[in-house]
């Protein structure tokens, strides 16, 4: 992924070099699982519903849960991690509307991002939200013409002072997040 | 900021008093990407706040209303809430359980009810054929939701803007997600999501689409823009957010009450 809002699709990561045994790592998915949001990952049977449903599978095929599943099945931790199509997901939830098996596929593919985080993956868009919000608590930058438009309209312009705002942040425990320096 | 001030005129003629919380932060909605537990602090923090004033909360983004009623279903376990009010107690917070939150459309339509509104509806808009767009976090994961629509084949925005006299027009991708989500991180994907319903809707007879998310509305809206400039498909298509229509039929003015002149704000939204 570049470090900025691109617009193309990453097509880099697409590989097709087998895997051998040795590359797999399997504890993997039992880390996955630990997270209670994940703990059902083994009452997927990879039918396919969730991605037969999945939007964003329709316009960029590469991007399967089944196979993000799959994968973290099988212990393929690195690639898994490394992987900018994690990000792709739209968070529309169709995947667990369709699953037959209740597996709350969104839940487990955001337990991966949140791992991913933690090995320096964070989209840096994503980094630069949450230091607006660490400003005024607000996801987008508040500038001047954007608090004068407000006023012009006789709405109120709520924010937070920014002592405020950060403390918040840090409670979270996002700042160290954000102040990490080589996300990609 | 033309979905607020439709919205706040709306809920004036209905008898829904706002309070405005300066104390509030964001949702955490991307932020749960990052870490799961910290958007559930960002979240319970307004609830809390929510809590203090003995409010519920209406939002207008149905990402908001995923987000702020999946912590608030979270945190209705004593144990979770324990351990989330052991960091707001550093801030003198703390949430107690008590939130109902509710997308402004789902208030419209359990607690007003589509008869009352329809008792105030004094313009014809008999002549409208309208689009919904539902949102997915209006609807999803339904689990959260009590049951008060099918995401599968959802029929509230339907009747709310039945009630106002316009026609609700059916089309194949009305599910379709706007693609908002993943637009800072890869505009190729969500410019083909957002195609592949503006191309579905251009076969229908339809006068404008009917939106209720502000994420939604700057994807069919603003990014039509874009589209063209990057793809050279032209669409002009027209967009609305609900209240907006709502109050035309309540005989709200177009452009003070309804703010349908002023352009969207998307740059900042953006911003990346």
């Amino acid at each position: 992924m570049s470090s900025n809002s691109s617009d193309e699709i990453d097509r880099d990561n697409i590989t097709d070099r087998s895997i051998g045994a040795s590359d797999l790592d399997r504890d993997f998915r039992r880390e996955v699982m630990a997270h209670e949001d994940a703990e059902q990952l083994n009452h997927c049977f990879a039918c396919g519903s969730c991605t037969a449903g999945c939007p964003v599978h329709e316009v960029f095929p590469e991007f399967s849960p089944k196979k993000f599943a799959m994968m973290v099945k099988l212990g393929m931790r690195a690639e898994v991690l490394s992987s900018p199509y994690i990000w792709y997901c739209t968070a529309c939830h169709s995947c667990e509307q369709h699953c037959p098996q209740n597996v709350q596929f969104f839940q487990i593919l955001n337990v991966l991002k949140n791992m991913a985080v933690a090995e320096g993956y964070a989209p840096y868009p994503w980094i630069l939200q949450t230091r607006n919000i660490a400003r005024t608590g607000m996801v987008f930058r508040s500038d001047p013409s954007w608090e004068e438009k407000r006023r012009a309209l006789s709405l109120p312009v709520l924010k937070l002072d920014s002592d405020r705002a950060g403390l918040i942040i840090k409670l979270s425990g996002l700042d160290k997040i954000v102040a990490k320096r080589g996300h990609r | 900021m033309q979905y607020e001030i439709a919205s706040r005129w709306v809920c004036k003629q209905l008898g829904i008093e706002l309070v405005d919380i300066e104390d509030f932060n964001c949702c955490g909605f991307n932020q749960i990407d990052l870490d799961r537990d910290a958007a559930l602090l960002l979240a319970a923090v307004n609830l809390a706040h929510s809590e203090a004033r003995g409010l519920d909360i209406l939002t207008l983004c149905t990402a908001c209303a995923g987000e702020l009623t999946a912590a608030a279903r979270e945190l209705e376990t004593a144990e979770k809430r324990d351990k989330i009010n052991a960091k707001l107690s550093t801030i003198n917070l703390k949430y107690n359980g008590s939130i109902n939150v509710k997308h402004i459309s789902r208030i419209l339509y359990e607690d007003i009810g589509v008869d009352v509104i329809k008792d105030k509806v004094v313009a014809d808009l008999s002549n409208i054929r309208a689009a919904p767009h539902y949102g997915c976090h209006y609807l999803k994961p339904e689990s959260i939701f009590d049951g008060f629509d099918d995401p599968d084949n959802p029929k509230t925005l339907h009747q709310l803007i039945s009630l106002t006299g316009a026609y609700p027009v059916e089309y194949e991708t009305i599910n379709l997600c706007c693609g908002g989500k993943t637009f800072p991180i890869s505009k190729d994907i969500s410019f083909s999501l957002i195609k592949k319903k503006l191309d579905n809707l251009q076969t229908k007879e339809i006068d404008f689409m009917v939106l209720q998310c502000p994420t939604c509305y700057l994807m069919y809206s603003e990014m039509q823009k874009e589209i063209y400039r990057k793809y050279g498909t032209k669409y002009e298509l027209g967009v609305i957010l609900y209240p907006q229509l709502l109050g035309m039929a309540l005989g709200g003015d177009p452009e003070t009450d309804l703010a349908l002149a002023v352009p969207p704000n998307n740059s900042i939204f953006f911003e990346s």
